[in-house]
């Protein structure tokens, strides 16, 4: 039996690394690069797709930062109906499991989105209510409970495929925006998204990033990823609602800490950029703990955080 | 050879298999720095190892390099020369930025994370034999990488023209023929060059003995006026240097009416069309689209960038 191998709402994982939306293209894109598999992730996240094509922003659309980086993209995608014709033909489902991100403006086309992924041979949907970098829509949705579950109601009531949410990590209480999305039918969380962030060009005077505003991504934002992860876990863990824990996750111990706050998997997104072939280091990393520790299996770590007597940890701020 | 599957839309089967031409194509190696020298006005050459990258690179491509473990992301590099045989790859730059300051402090003996060889270079057209290529500060070296590639072909006719506002970081040797619309001024060509049998001629507004006193793109203006009609219907441009002077080259192949393939730059993160960090707003016959510099370009057609001046500009 493969000790990575886990089980994510329904999903056969052979591994609990999932490669990041927006950060693989639409599932094809890294295979340019020698030694790199799909097969070394349990999952992709395909880039952000909207009902109707986007263009994207304006440049710059990225800025290195310390310990990371700004990106603002603005969910440049051809399509719903493009991908589901021309690009899920081309992927080979049985290298790994394929999720779309979905995103939108108004709750009907989170919904309508949704409702095309459904009738394709997508294997999840990843709502994507926490993009910082689009005017409308995003994260608009995400920072409001309220909100947050109209839209997961919405996507709940046409597709019967796993629902994950993912969570901003720009608002005053993500656990009680967690389980809203619970209780709207979420199936599970992936948290987080990007932090807002900025970046000033003293020269020129003006913001480098063409949105003004950006993602921030990244080592820099792992400490506080890890606490939300560990902040959504305590919320969820009752209902067994899986986690995908992200946030500058570039080695095998980065991952291991985000198993132990509770993740079922674990997200690897920037590392890519500068290590492509950070995946196949991460499972080899991932399972000689596994031997060394004498486990079976990489779900007897999730959420296996030893508190000892510490006070719990505020589920807010 | 690896292979999708594309039949039975829209579900995949296993029937028809198609070769998947992206696969592995982008290699990484742990590069050893061979050589790295330091030349007048912060220009750095450093010679590396790679000899995946440096049997498949091709003129306008890039390597994207990891400058420094502290270093978050990777900085692209375009390359200047490849050579099969070695296996050795070389890049001029300027330490600008944090990540190519590091690059500057390593030294032989170390190695670097070379992501190599990235992106479309150049294609030039096969009807148009005469070749003005045109490249300015850092944007030389696919200008010489290009150079050096076409030197054998029969029958090109290539004119390289650079421009360059510091000294440049090559020998010089007296040009030794006159050429039709260029300047007495202009007396220096590359010594490399002169080895390939290859015309060159610099420019530089800073002064530099034995330029042209101004533009590249001026200098290339007056060897371009001084072509035939019949000359000009066999002329293509390539081209890659600061924004301004690929502005100033658009200027060119529109006035003259040549076709035109530049190599731009933006700021990259992935290298490898994963994040859609360096795109580019291009315009084709279905309209504007945003291009990544990385895997799409980093070579465009000049007129998908820049819209023809209006006259009087």
């Amino acid at each position: 039996m493969n000790p990575l191998a886990i089980d994510f709402c329904g999903l056969k994982l052979d591994s609990p690394i999932v490669l990041l939306s927006g950060c693989v293209g639409f599932g094809e894109e890294y295979t340019r690069v020698a030694g790199f598999s799909n097969t070394d992730a349990g999952a992709i996240v395909l880039k952000g797709t909207t009902l109707a094509p986007r263009l994207g922003n304006a440049p710059h659309r990225v800025w290195e930062t310390p310990a990371g980086m700004l990106n603002a993209i603005g969910l440049q995608n051809p399509g719903v109906d493009h991908v589901i014709r021309e690009i899920l033909p081309k992927l080979d489902f049985d290298e790994t499991r394929f999720i779309a991100n979905v995103c939108g403006s108004t709750v009907e086309e989170y919904a309508e989105v949704t409702r095309r992924f459904d009738d394709s041979p997508i294997d999840a949907m990843e709502i994507n209510i926490s993009c910082p970098n689009v005017r409308e829509g995003g994260v608009a949705f995400g920072n409001y409970p309220g909100m947050s579950a109209q839209v997961v109601a919405a996507c709940r009531a046409v597709t019967r495929k796993p629902l994950i949410v993912k969570l901003s990590p720009n608002q005053t209480d993500i656990a009680a925006n967690a389980r809203a999305c619970v209780d709207a039918g979420a199936d599970a969380f992936a948290v987080i998204n990007t932090l807002m962030g900025m970046a000033i060009d003293p020269e020129t005077r003006q913001p480098i990033i063409g949105n003004i505003q950006g993602g921030l991504s990244g080592p820099a934002i792992r400490p506080i990823a890890l606490l939300k992860v560990h902040q959504v876990y305590e919320e969820v863990r009752r209902d067994g609602t899986p986690i995908i824990g992200q946030g500058g996750i570039e080695t095998a111990d980065d991952a291991l800490t985000f198993l132990l706050a509770g993740s079922a998997t674990v997200g690897v997104g920037t590392a890519l950029f500068y290590d492509p072939l950070a995946a196949k280091k991460i499972n080899a990393g991932l399972a000689s703990y596994l031997d060394s520790h004498g486990l079976g299996s990489v779900a007897e770590l999730v959420g296996a955080l030893d508190s000892g007597d510490a006070l719990d940890v505020p589920a807010s701020g | 050879m690896r292979y999708l599957d594309t039949d039975g839309y829209p579900w995949p089967s296993r029937t028809r298999r198609i070769p998947l031409t992206i696969r592995g194509t982008i290699f990484l190696e742990e590069a050893e720095i061979l050589e790295h020298r330091a030349y007048p006005a912060e220009q750095y050459i450093v010679t590396v190892s790679a000899p995946e990258a440096a049997r498949h690179a091709t003129p306008g491509s890039f390597a994207h390099i990891r400058c420094d473990p502290g270093i978050p992301l990777r900085r692209p590099l375009s390359i200047m020369r490849a050579e099969r045989a070695s296996g050795r790859l070389q890049f001029l730059y300027k330490p600008v930025g944090a990540g190519l300051a590091a690059l500057a402090t390593r030294e032989p003996g170390e190695r670097i994370s070379v992501l190599a060889p990235i992106g479309r270079g150049f294609e030039p057209d096969p009807a148009r034999p005469r070749i003005l290529a045109v490249g300015g500060g850092v944007g030389i070296p696919p200008i010489v990488f290009l150079a050096e590639d076409l030197r054998e072909r029969a029958g090109l006719e290539l004119m390289v023209m650079m421009g360059s506002e510091v000294p440049f970081p090559f020998d010089l040797v007296p040009a030794t023929r006159a050429i039709d619309g260029v300047p007495e001024t202009a007396s220096q060509s590359l010594a490399l060059f002169e080895q390939w049998g290859i015309e060159s001629r610099l420019a530089s507004g800073a002064g530099l003995a034995g330029c042209f006193d101004g533009f590249v793109t001026d200098l290339a203006n007056g060897w371009l006026r001084a072509s035939t009609k019949q000359e000009l219907a066999r002329t293509q441009i390539v081209s890659c240097g600061p924004e301004p002077m690929l502005r100033a080259t658009a200027e060119l192949a529109y006035a003259y009416d040549l076709p035109c393939q530049v190599a731009v730059e933006e700021y990259m993160a992935c290298g490898v069309g994963g994040c859609a960090g360096c795109t580019l707003e291009v315009h084709g016959a279905n309209g504007a689209a945003m291009k990544r510099v990385c895997v799409d370009g980093p070579v465009f057609d000049v007129r998908s960038i820049y819209a023809k001046p209006s006259i009087g500009s």
